[in-house]
């Protein structure tokens, strides 16, 4: 290095950045100065760029030159730059500004060069790389943010930087920063939300005949201190109905009316909530509610709407855990890190890892296929999974984060990158979750009986008569399973360095990530004895290389994927579950990838966390290698994703072996080739023994040889172990652990901006900034420990709000995923302190909440308004009466199902496709309709295809899936009404409705006669029981009379007298009518 | 989405209004009864009138507006800007050269990157204005004095999903409310039977698919309704009944029930407008075939648009242009198009740039310019807001051979109508028509222009979700104000 670039970059170094650019234009100079060609516009294009017509601007004077500052210039800044300065810009950038914005000072000289979040504003004597320009042109910011300066107060700023950015030699202003307008504490202290759940005494009150449970008294507490008093109990018809649907989703049957209203003893609502707790219903019911909270969907959304491939596993997961009643800290637990738990929960049917599945709500959000900015994709995908988890089991909206400090709420940008450092730690995978319990025992004791086998077998060689020999006893150092000795290691370590991207002779022990138990434990050592299937029978073979090498015992595992629908990513077909070698994350600095392979397979790159590898980008980081014998390097060209963090998965091709030994970055052939050529001499002392143990082999006489017992009891011991393998299994998706990281701060939320690291932790409000502290990896269990804190002010009164809005229709905080300064506060404080306190004192128990909060009065209040009490409180805040709720629109097409006796009850399983219409198109549309009447399932079975959501649930409300949704808009439009009168679903389930009642025999409809139907005419007594039956499996209570008379008149009354009714009377068309009419009246679709 | 479910509509919000406000509202507009909440529902209440920063529906204009509504003729796939409004004889001297050499490249969808690219087709000057337009538009140049051209468009995203969204809703990820359904939420319909937002679908569903046209954390009421430009154009909309009178009777049976059972559950509001719900879906029904009935429109306007021409994908477009015309006389809000398929691609022409520009613009050049000079004709092009725009343009260097790759970098929209300049060029690339240097203009900008010709001040057109209070123009969006007459 001559003597100019290096007084460069020591300057650089002292320097400060804002004057680096110029430095790099300075340095282009002098290389070519030496010869060094540069690419340079040809003199043609020049000029046709830069017409003389436009003329040029006044060269940039020497910037560096302060002491040289003319009198014209400073006269310059005080005429014309200082005054615009102070006009437009010091409000939020000045030591007076009230709230110092984005850290940036302009009114001292120093405060422009060192700059703010973004960096250094100005380069002097370079207007057109200064970000101060960019951001007065409205071209990145858009300063001042009133309204953009006029172009000659643009141009005054343009001159006064390229002419050096002078500024007269003043005293500094006062640098004290200002008053920050971003105080936690203040924050935490402020709000009602982040304050300690109280321990309340439920207050006394004056009618203490009413309450039924200390809930009552809260509520009433309120209503008597507004003079108010609560509305009647409900009938008894109108309450099994509303607990019906409240609890499992579905009107109750006849049968079940009549049986409820026959029971009088005082248990008789106890025992009902208590057997529609334990319906399989419930969980169908509950787990709708759920889904909505985790953004569910079964598509990516985006372009072509892809497969979110075995989605319906988190789904039956959700409906079967609400229905085992899990434990609510359990619950979270094992969504935030399922993976994780040493003793996962096993499904008591089938033994399965249930607690896995929970991992998958992380990953239903959209996905993106060919994103351009690969980063910038990872950082919307952390964002919307940082949102979801937040809002839904914190109830705050820590994504507003993300690119400034909460506006409003106690949540910093460090807050939020704290959290994203979870998910930067956190890998996606399809898991194997029918066997993963079970096979990880298996590998468990593999890696016991090989030990065994190995310390049995050396003791033997070691005292074996040859091992005095000078060849054996070396040998046999290799096998003495002692570490490798360090110095060696060091010196391979530097011979390759810094081109080894990853080396599994120096991998940690965390780093080493495979998914499944193929690749063992640890990668293998030099010297390492193992068994090699040969037609004679099982040998006893020596690892020459360190590798990660794929066991045959793993061989024959079989995958099931749900049924596909578009199936576009390119990594869907690889057979990666339980059998991929995972690398540790790594920044790559070098695009030209080699890996040192023996076998066959594929490597996959896996960029930015990117797992959508479909349509013309990215899918260079997926390569395909030939099985070979012999050690082969196999090259990727990754130069695309230099400066971004990858890590690689090897995955061997179905029953072919595979050894992965290194992987080096931008590593010269020749430097490839001393590599080897060192591991070579290094496989020799191996070869060496392996040929010594030939010996051994081969003496005395094959059927005396204790060596050949013991490698045939050993190839006996896995065999015997290997026939319990689970081989098949079904897939869902699922988080694991990568590499342990924690993540940048990016600055304004801009990918392309990274700023400080940010230790991976819990909220700060709640927490405090210090890091948590972390036992293995991701951490994402100690982070579930601190979310479940009962310490936690959120958590606990998150999920008892939610539980009140599902059961009476309003939360005790209205927003219910948001507690923050924006959200509505609490009706009643107390209360909702009294229920979060007794959500913990019973075992976090979500049914026995829902026990305790619908054998209140205060459930069980009619929706009979009282005219004094709506005008003291319209709003009904004190909780006066019971508003109607208007159905969900799940609720409403599995209510059409009952009563039409098209419900087929099955649960779980693939989703029933749904449904397409002419009107639903678009990319992405499946290539096959789904059933009308989806197959008789209930909703929660119908597939929900984010671009083709089905048009009925949309229209009544239910959520398109993209956030955490707790509270659904519940809206009135036209087309309700169309739906309900001419979907051809519904007017078939009128059709099928008139039939099953039709098809009740006469003589059973008689024998429960009823009297008030006495002395009528048998034909208009049947007509009336079939009308009667209707309403009570409908409405859950007989029709009035002037409503059996209109619906009588409907059916009975012949052609000829009503004009409008053309069909026979009594005859199916008639009942169908009637049956639409009944599903078109208001009760059908609210609850009162 | 449920958009074709077509009857959502910008007068049933779920916000809660007192009985005056109802009231007051239900002076005009259909649904207007309606607009009572469901239920009266305390965390929507910052949406109301208490709270200023929350944002109300129904706000109303915030200044005089100078347009009613918005035609968007949505060019799906991003129309090439140096083909179409913005001339680069650089592109004819440098055509064949690498762009490497001449300009910094950036990342590419495809990364397929060609030489640089000539137009193949000429410029000419029009109008007084002489605003240049190639051949691609013989008769959209015609009008080239009513139109405001803005080249110096930017989009944040070179993905058509992304762009989509970000075109339609401001925001480059799904799930966000439409600007249909963001100007029905903030000024109400006028119409008396027909939805607000209304979509009208020549054959292509942009990428990112009906949700480019949802309603987001807006109520459903807002979404927009796909219409067809044929046959029925709704769904649902026929009756099943074999006869009006049979439906009648039906209906009649409900209307009994419904006032015979209701008693039991107290007066509230939501029950009586779930069922003023079915006779406004019964207007509906009688308004739909009426508004399709084109043939009622005198042979010279049908011929007009287009509605005789020999090329299928003209006759679908000028059918959309025609309705839209119909659509805005009967007082819908928002009205957009997408764009019938010719064969190829939409506008996404990442080859044979050609055949493929050819045949998009052959589809709506003559339905458009209709379209124009009869809002023009007929009075209504002064307070009808006219947006031709793609969700970004395309590389002045060629895709493989003879394509071109998205570019967000730089291309052209144009305006015509309430309360534009006419006559207008705003803006401009670089010499390659690549990169916006003059005037950059984000689509925030223009989603905030567009709201301002409507009277809405897009900065306090809010609506509280997720602990935000959200806008169209999410935290930036500059009004252009020099595109406005």
């Amino acid at each position: 290095m001559n003597a100019a670039p290096a007084l460069l970059l020591k300057a650089a170094l002292l320097l400060k950045a804002a004057v680096l650019k110029q430095l790099a234009t300075c340095l282009v100079l002098q290389l070519s100065a030496l010869g060094i060609p540069l690419t340079l516009p040809s003199p043609a294009l020049a000029q046709d760029l830069n017409p003389p017509s436009q003329g040029g601007g006044a060269p940039a004077s020497d910037p560096s030159s302060r002491e040289q500052a003319s009198s014209e210039q400073l006269e310059f800044f005080e005429k014309q730059v200082r005054p615009l300065l102070v006009e437009h810009c010091y409000e939020c950038h000045s030591g007076a500004s009230a709230k110092l914005q984005a850290g940036l000072r302009l009114d001292y000289r120093d405060g422009f060069l060192s700059g703010g979040d973004s960096g250094p504003s100005i380069v002097p004597g370079d207007a057109q790389a200064s970000l101060f320009v960019d951001a007065i042109r409205y071209q990145s910011y858009e300063m001042p943010p009133k309204g953009k300066l006029d172009e000659a107060a643009i141009e005054v700023f343009v001159q006064w930087i390229n002419s050096g950015a002078v500024w007269p030699d003043e005293p500094l202003p006062d640098l004290a920063a200002p008053a920050s307008a971003f105080d936690i504490d203040e924050r935490t202290a402020a709000h009602w939300a982040w304050r300690p759940i109280a321990r309340v005494t439920p207050p006394a009150v004056e009618q203490t005949g009413w309450p039924s449970s200390p809930i009552d008294h809260f509520i009433l507490h309120g209503l008597e201190a507004a003079g108010l008093s609560p509305a009647e109990p409900i009938d008894r018809q109108g309450l099994i109905r509303r607990l019906f649907f409240d609890l499992v989703g579905v009107p109750p049957t006849a049968e079940q009316v009549d049986a409820f209203l026959a029971d009088t003893s005082p248990m008789a609502l106890e025992r009902l909530v208590d057997s529609l707790l334990q319906l399989p219903q419930f969980g169908e019911r509950w787990g709708r509610h759920w889904l909505d909270l985790v953004r569910y969907a079964e598509s990516r959304g985006h372009e072509f709407d892809n497969d979110a491939d075995n989605a319906f596993q988190y789904r039956d997961y959700v409906i079967r855990g609400l229905n085992a009643d899990v434990p609510y800290d359990h619950w979270v637990t094992e969504h935030l890190a399922g993976d994780l738990l040493s003793e996962p929960r096993l499904n008591p049917q089938e033994g399965f890892n249930e607690s896995v599945l929970g991992t998958g709500f992380w990953f239903l959000g959209e996905w993106v296929h060919s994103p351009v900015d690969i980063r910038k994709d990872e950082a919307d995908r952390f964002d919307n999974m940082i949102d979801v988890m937040s809002k839904a089991f914190l109830g705050v909206t820590v994504a507003c984060a993300r690119c400034h400090d909460h506006k409003f709420d106690a949540i910093s940008t460090a807050d939020y990158y704290a959290l994203s450092g979870f998910l930067q730690s956190s890998d996606y995978r399809q898991v194997r979750f029918d066997t993963a319990e079970q096979n990880r025992q298996i590998a468990d004791q593999l890696a016991q009986l090989d030990q065994t086998y190995r310390r049995q077998i050396g003791a033997f060689l070691a005292d074996h008569p040859l091992a005095s020999s000078a060849a054996a006893s070396s040998a046999l150092q290799l096998t003495s399973f002692a570490a490798p000795k360090a110095d060696a290691a060091k010196e391979l370590h530097d011979l390759h360095n810094p081109g080894v991207l990853v080396d599994f002779e120096h991998l940690a022990a965390e780093d080493f990530l495979p998914d499944g138990h193929l690749f063992g434990s640890a990668p293998r050592r030099p010297g390492e004895l193992f068994l090699t299937a040969t037609d004679d029978g099982p040998r006893l073979s020596v690892a020459t290389h360190h590798a990660a090498v794929s066991d045959p015992f793993w061989h024959g595992l079989v995958s099931h994927h749900g049924p596909g629908v578009q199936l576009h990513s390119r990594l869907r077909s690889l057979p990666m579950s339980g059998r991929t070698l995972r690398t540790p994350t790594v920044l790559l600095q070098h695009g030209q990838v080699a890996c040192q392979v023996r076998g066959g397979g594929h490597v996959v790159a896996c960029v930015d966390s990117h797992r959508l590898v479909a349509g013309p980008l990215h899918g260079e980081t997926i390569v395909r290698f030939a099985p070979s014998d012999d050690w082969q390097w196999v090259n990727l060209n990754l130069d695309r994703y230099v400066g971004h963090r990858l890590h690689l998965e090897f995955v061997p091709d179905e029953e072919a072996a595979l050894e992965v030994a290194l992987i080096t970055q931008g590593a010269s052939p020749e430097q490839r080739a001393k590599l080897l050529q060192r591991q070579q001499e290094r496989a020799q002392a191996a070869e060496q023994m392996a040929a010594w143990i030939e010996q051994v082999w081969a003496d005395p006489a094959p059927a005396s040889n204790p060596l050949r017992q013991l490698v045939a009891q050993w190839a006996d011991a896995r065999d015997l172990l290997r026939q319990q393998v689970r081989a098949e299994s079904r897939l869902a998706m699922a988080m694991s652990d990568g590499s342990g990281e924690d993540d940048h701060v990016l600055i304004r939320g801009n990918a392309a901006q990274p700023g400080p690291l940010v230790p991976r932790r819990f909220l700060s409000a709640i927490d405090g900034d210090r890091p948590l502290s972390i036992n293995t990896r991701s951490g994402r269990l100690e982070l579930a420990a601190r979310i479940n804190d009962s310490a936690n002010p959120l958590t606990h009164r998150v999920i008892v709000n939610r539980i009140w809005h599902y059961l009476l229709g309003r939360g005790i905080v209205a927003t219910t995923d948001d507690f923050g300064v924006l959200g509505q506060m609490p009706t009643h404080p107390e209360l909702l302190d009294h229920l979060a306190e007794r959500f913990l004192q019973d075992g976090r128990s979500i049914k026995r909440m829902i026990r305790y909060i619908v054998l209140s009065k205060t459930y069980q209040m009619s929706s009979q308004v009282d005219a004094e009490a709506l005008q003291h409180d319209p709003k009904n805040l004190l909780w006066h009466h019971r508003p109607p709720k208007r159905l969900e629109g799940e609720a409403i097409r599995d209510a059409l199902l009952v009563v039409s006796g098209r419900l087929d009850a099955a649960m779980l399983g693939p989703s029933v496709p749904i449904h397409l219409t002419s009107f639903m198109e678009g990319r992405g549309r499946p290539p096959h309709s789904g059933p009308l009447d989806g197959d008789g399932r209930r909703s929660i079975y119908i597939a929900v295809r984010r671009n083709f959501l089905s048009p009925f649930m949309l229209a009544f409300d239910t959520p398109v899936p993209f956030s955490t949704m707790g509270r659904r808009n519940v809206s009135n439009v036209p087309a309700q009404a169309l739906i309900l009168m001419n979907d051809p679903f519904v007017v078939e389930r009128a059709r099928q409705w008139a039939e099953r009642v039709l098809a009740i025999p006469a003589e059973e409809l008689l024998r429960s006669r009823d009297p008030a139907l006495a002395g009528r005419a048998d034909a208009q007594e049947i007509a009336a029981a079939r009308i009667s039956a209707m309403y009570r499996s409908a409405f859950a209570r007989p029709p009035q009379p002037a409503e059996l008379a209109a619906a009588l008149d409907y059916v009975l009354a012949p052609p000829a007298a009503v004009a409008d009714r053309a069909t026979p009377a009594d005859s199916p068309a008639r009942w169908t009518d009637l049956a639409h009419a009944l599903i078109n009246t208001k009760e059908f679709i609210f609850l009162r | 989405m449920s958009i074709h479910s077509p009857y959502r509509h910008a007068h049933f919000p779920t916000v809660p209004l007192s009985r005056r406000e109802m009231l007051s509202r239900c002076a005009s507009g259909f649904g207007a009864v309606a607009l009572a909440a469901l239920h009266s529902d305390a965390a929507f209440s910052a949406n109301n009138t208490e709270d200023i920063t929350g944002g109300a529906a129904g706000h109303g204009p915030h200044h005089t507006p100078r347009a009613k509504r918005i035609i968007f003729l949505y060019m799906d796939g991003g129309p090439s800007q140096v083909d179409t409004f913005d001339p680069k004889p650089m592109l004819d001297r440098y055509n064949g050269k690498d762009p490497g050499e001449l300009f910094k490249v950036e990342a590419t969808q495809f990364n397929n990157n060609g030489k640089v690219l000539a137009s193949p087709w000429k410029f000419k000057q029009y109008g007084q204005s002489g605003i240049p337009v190639s051949d691609l538009f013989p008769h959209v140049s015609q009008h080239v004095d009513e139109l405001a051209v803005i080249r110096s468009m930017v989009s944040e995203f070179p993905e058509h999903t992304f762009a989509n969204y970000f075109l339609h809703t401001g925001s480059g990820l799904q799930g966000r409310p439409s600007m249909g359904a963001w100007v029905n939420y903030g000024l109400g319909s006028e119409s008396q039977d027909l939805p607000g937002f209304v979509v009208i679908n020549g054959g292509l569903i942009p990428p990112g698919g009906l949700d480019c046209f949802g309603s987001g954390f807006l109520p459903a009421s807002y979404q927009g309704s796909v219409f067809k430009p044929s046959g029925t154009a709704v769904a649902n909309i026929q009756r099943t009944e074999a006869t009006s009178q049979q439906q009648a009777s039906k209906l009649s049976l409900m209307r009994r029930l419904d006032a015979l059972a209701l008693p039991q559950y107290g007066s509230h509001d939501s029950l009586d407008s779930a069922i003023r719900n079915y006779e406004l879906a019964y207007q509906m029904q009688m308004a739909v075939p009426e508004l399709m009935s084109l043939s009622e429109e005198t042979q010279a306007t049908q011929s007009m648009y287009g509605m005789d021409s020999s090329y299928e994908p003209t006759r679908i477009y000028a059918a959309q242009c025609l309705l839209a015309r119909r659509l805005v006389e009967r007082g819908v809000r928002f009205v957009e198009l997408t764009c019938p398929n010719v064969g190829a691609d939409r506008w996404d022409q990442h080859s044979n740039l050609h055949a493929g520009h050819q045949n998009n613009a052959r589809a709506v050049d003559q339905p458009i310019s209709a379209l124009l000079s009869d809002l023009r004709q007929r009075g209504l092009l002064d307070e009808t807001l006219v947006v031709w725009a793609g969700e970004f343009g395309r590389t002045p260097f060629a895709q493989g051979a003879n394509g071109r790759d998205h570019n967000p970098f730089g291309f052209t929209v144009w305006m015509a109508g309430g309360g534009v300049r006419p006559g207008t060029i705003y803006g401009a690339t670089d010499h390659w028509g690549y990169k916006a240097i003059e005037n950059r203009t984000e689509i925030h900008d223009l989603h905030a222009t567009m709201l301002h010709l409507l009277g809405v001040d897009h900065t306090r057109s809010t609506y509280r979700f997720g602990g935000r209070d959200m806008r169209l123009t999410d935290v930036k969006g500059h009004v252009i104000r020099d595109v406005i007459a």
